[in-house]
């Protein structure tokens, strides 16, 4: 089986046998497509890798399987509604903007508009070199962000969405902070300084997920009304 | 050192001598420790699939007390699926599955015999085969009395066909 | 010793059973490496060959690899325990106590399961983060991209109809916080939550809807989506790697 020789027909000499390489039509230019880099058979490198992932990922599941166990509390009482009722924890972020929002907008438009934000990311023509935020009109953006900042923070306080407020708050300084330092030639001050619009964005929105869901997770106790973790026994 | 490895080296290749290289010797630990992963895996879901408790009816049953059988009388309980036969010699609890396919046999009283409707197997009172494509005589169940005299029915433990429980 | 079970492991592998189910050979040379993959049915979704950039674990930290992997660790699971488990309202809670105080390794397998399921959540949105700050997303891969965002819908779906499974306390209010949500849709929701749970309270109807959902039709509609996945990366040319990249980053 290794001394399979395939026969093609064709001999190596271009003059005797020519054939057709590319065909080039009258108004295109020739694209060289970059060099992919240094290429590795799937197996066994890949293969192998995910292989040893797979092993540490079940080894390290089996440890923690065997030590602790999945919550069950009593059998379902239609009757009886535990104080606080709380979604998984993945819903949680969505439990705390209901305290905020009313059922439709925190249930249903703001989730929709989520998922139809993230579907058409890629959708999104503006903007696909990535150009960091302050590389061109840098006082005019800063004006547009600040003042979509400002109104931003203004409708949620009128909420008294606090928990939107707080990693807003914090984005939107550490965002200035980037402008005033985008000329500033430290590594990591520099490479914030020249993060796009889009990833700013993402970042926000990660930051707003992570503290809705931090604190409808342990700060949130009976009837939604705030409690300090430590001052419960309840995680 | 670097001659040690290369001797060790050179051996493997040909699968010779008793070295081994380590990279062979890595291989088998890892093929040794994933082989032992398994194993245990199996053994887990083996243990797993093996039920502890089991929500079937009781094997083991009262058959209230013998005053209630007269002599010479075939009472076929039917949730349990067995005669209390009692003779002059003593107690019997006949198993009242046919030992052929395993369908429910009646009592005819005025045949004095058991039959199976399904594939036309009789047994007499006490179990012994008449006739009929059946290959064993219907078996007897473990017979005791309890402490305040009620007959009690083990239908996990099979006993002689001639052992009777006197009472 | 060594030497006689290597012996025995070639005289295995030159048999003819052997031979009959196992075609190519051991994988020792680059084209019988490739059809190790390309021609295995399980396999050829992958790529031939990867990038080796790719391969870092700063290129992709293998989120989107751990988050298959977790499928699969709750696929099998998730069977084990479907085996004492009944879809009905007073015994499906019975079943939970059977599993964890009666059932030979029943609370080792249901740990692992629940732990699986909150892992998964996690890992599917850190690797669509992660595939958006890498930039992965972009032409020709949006239509991936957008498989990935109702992957991870599913996947949200998945955990949240097993949550209704155990039908103790915090399954049964999880639930009906959750349907009471859908009804604040306009129009349609009131009919979404009547459909949802085969009723107008979360009871046996919805226990049994649930259970259809999360056992058959979600892992399926996920495998699928998963296969399409997998076939896209391949198709685009494998994981995204930035020229730039000096070690996969």
């Amino acid at each position: 089986m290794a001394d399979n020789k395939i026969e093609t027909g064709f001999s190596s000499d271009a003059k005797k046998d020519p054939r057709r390489v590319v065909f080039v039509t009258k108004k295109t230019s020739a694209k060289v497509l970059g060099d992919r880099g240094p290429q590795l058979m799937t197996y066994p490198h890949l293969l192998l890798r995910e292989a040893i992932a797979f092993e540490i990922l079940v080894i390290a599941m089996v440890v923690i399987a065997l030590f602790w166990d999945a919550p069950l509390e009593q059998l379902a009482n239609p009757l009886l509604t535990p104080n606080p009722a709380k979604a998984p924890w993945y819903f949680l972020g969505l439990q705390e903007l209901l305290h905020f929002f009313p059922p439709f907008v925190a249930g249903i438009l703001i989730p929709t508009l989520v998922v139809i934000a993230l579907v058409v990311i890629p959708y999104f023509n503006i903007n696909v070199e990535g150009e960091p935020l302050w590389s061109k009109h840098p006082s005019r953006n800063l004006r547009t962000v600040l003042i979509s900042m400002v109104l931003l923070l203004a409708f949620l306080a009128f909420f008294d969405a606090w928990t939107i407020i707080l990693p807003t708050a914090i984005i939107a300084s550490i965002l200035i902070f980037s402008y005033t330092a985008r000329e500033k030639s430290g590594s990591w001050q520099a490479t914030l300084g020249a993060k796009p619009l889009s990833w700013w964005i993402m970042t926000w929105f990660i930051a707003v997920s992570i503290c809705l869901t931090v604190v409808g997770t342990f700060f949130r106790g009976p009837g939604w009304s705030w409690v300090w973790p430590w001052r419960t026994h309840v995680g | 050192m670097s001659n040690a490895n290369d001797a060790t080296f050179d051996q493997t290749k040909s699968g010779a001598g008793n070295d081994v290289s380590r990279r062979d010797f890595l291989n088998q630990i890892t093929v040794g420790a994933l082989g032992i992963a398994g194993l245990g895996s199996v053994a887990v879901t083996y243990q797993y699939f093996a039920p502890n408790v089991l929500f079937e009816p009781a094997t083991q049953f009262r058959a209230g007390t013998p005053d209630l059988y007269p002599v010479h009388s075939v009472t076929f309980l039917q949730d349990q699926q067995v005669y209390i036969v009692r003779m002059p010699e003593g107690f019997y609890a006949v198993s009242a599955v046919c030992t052929h396919l395993g369908c429910v046999t009646q009592w005819k009283s005025e045949a004095e015999m058991i039959a199976c409707p399904c594939h036309g197997s009789k047994f007499k009172a006490d179990g012994t085969k008449i006739e009929g494509p059946a290959p064993r005589p219907l078996p007897h169940f473990a017979l005791s009395l309890t402490a305040d005299g009620e007959l009690l029915v083990d239908k996990l433990q099979s006993v002689k066909n001639s052992q009777a429980l006197k009472v | 010793m060594a030497t006689n079970v290597s012996l025995l492991l070639e005289t295995l592998r030159e048999s003819k059973v052997w031979k009959s189910v196992f075609r190519r050979g051991p994988a020792n040379s680059n084209r019988t490496r490739s059809m190790a993959v390309f021609g295995n049915l399980f396999l050829h979704w992958m790529p031939v060959k990867v990038r080796e950039k790719s391969l870092h674990v700063r290129a992709s930290y293998y989120l989107g690899s751990i988050s298959f992997l977790l499928f699969l660790i709750l696929f099998v699971t998730g069977i084990l325990l479907m085996f004492y488990y009944h879809p009905a309202a007073p015994n499906a809670y019975r079943d939970m106590k059977d599993l964890q105080f009666v059932v030979s390794n029943g609370v080792f397998l249901r740990n692992l399961h629940r732990l699986a399921a909150h892992l998964m959540v996690f890992m599917v949105f850190a690797h669509m983060f992660h595939v958006f700050y890498r930039g992965g997303y972009k032409p020709p891969h949006e239509f991936n991209w957008v498989i990935g965002v109702v992957l991870l819908l599913v996947t949200l779906f998945l955990s949240y109809t097993g949550y209704l499974l155990p039908w103790d306390q915090l399954a049964f209010w999880a639930v009906t916080v959750g349907t009471n949500i859908i009804s604040a849709m306009p129009v349609i929701g009131d009919k979404i939550r009547f459909l949802l749970l085969g009723g107008h309270i979360v009871g046996e109807n919805a226990l049994l809807r649930f259970y259809v959902m999360h056992v058959l039709i979600l892992p399926l509609v996920a495998l699928v989506l998963i296969g399409i996945h997998f076939w896209r990366v391949q198709k685009d040319g494998g994981l995204t790697v930035k020229s730039k990249d000096s070690d996969g980053r």
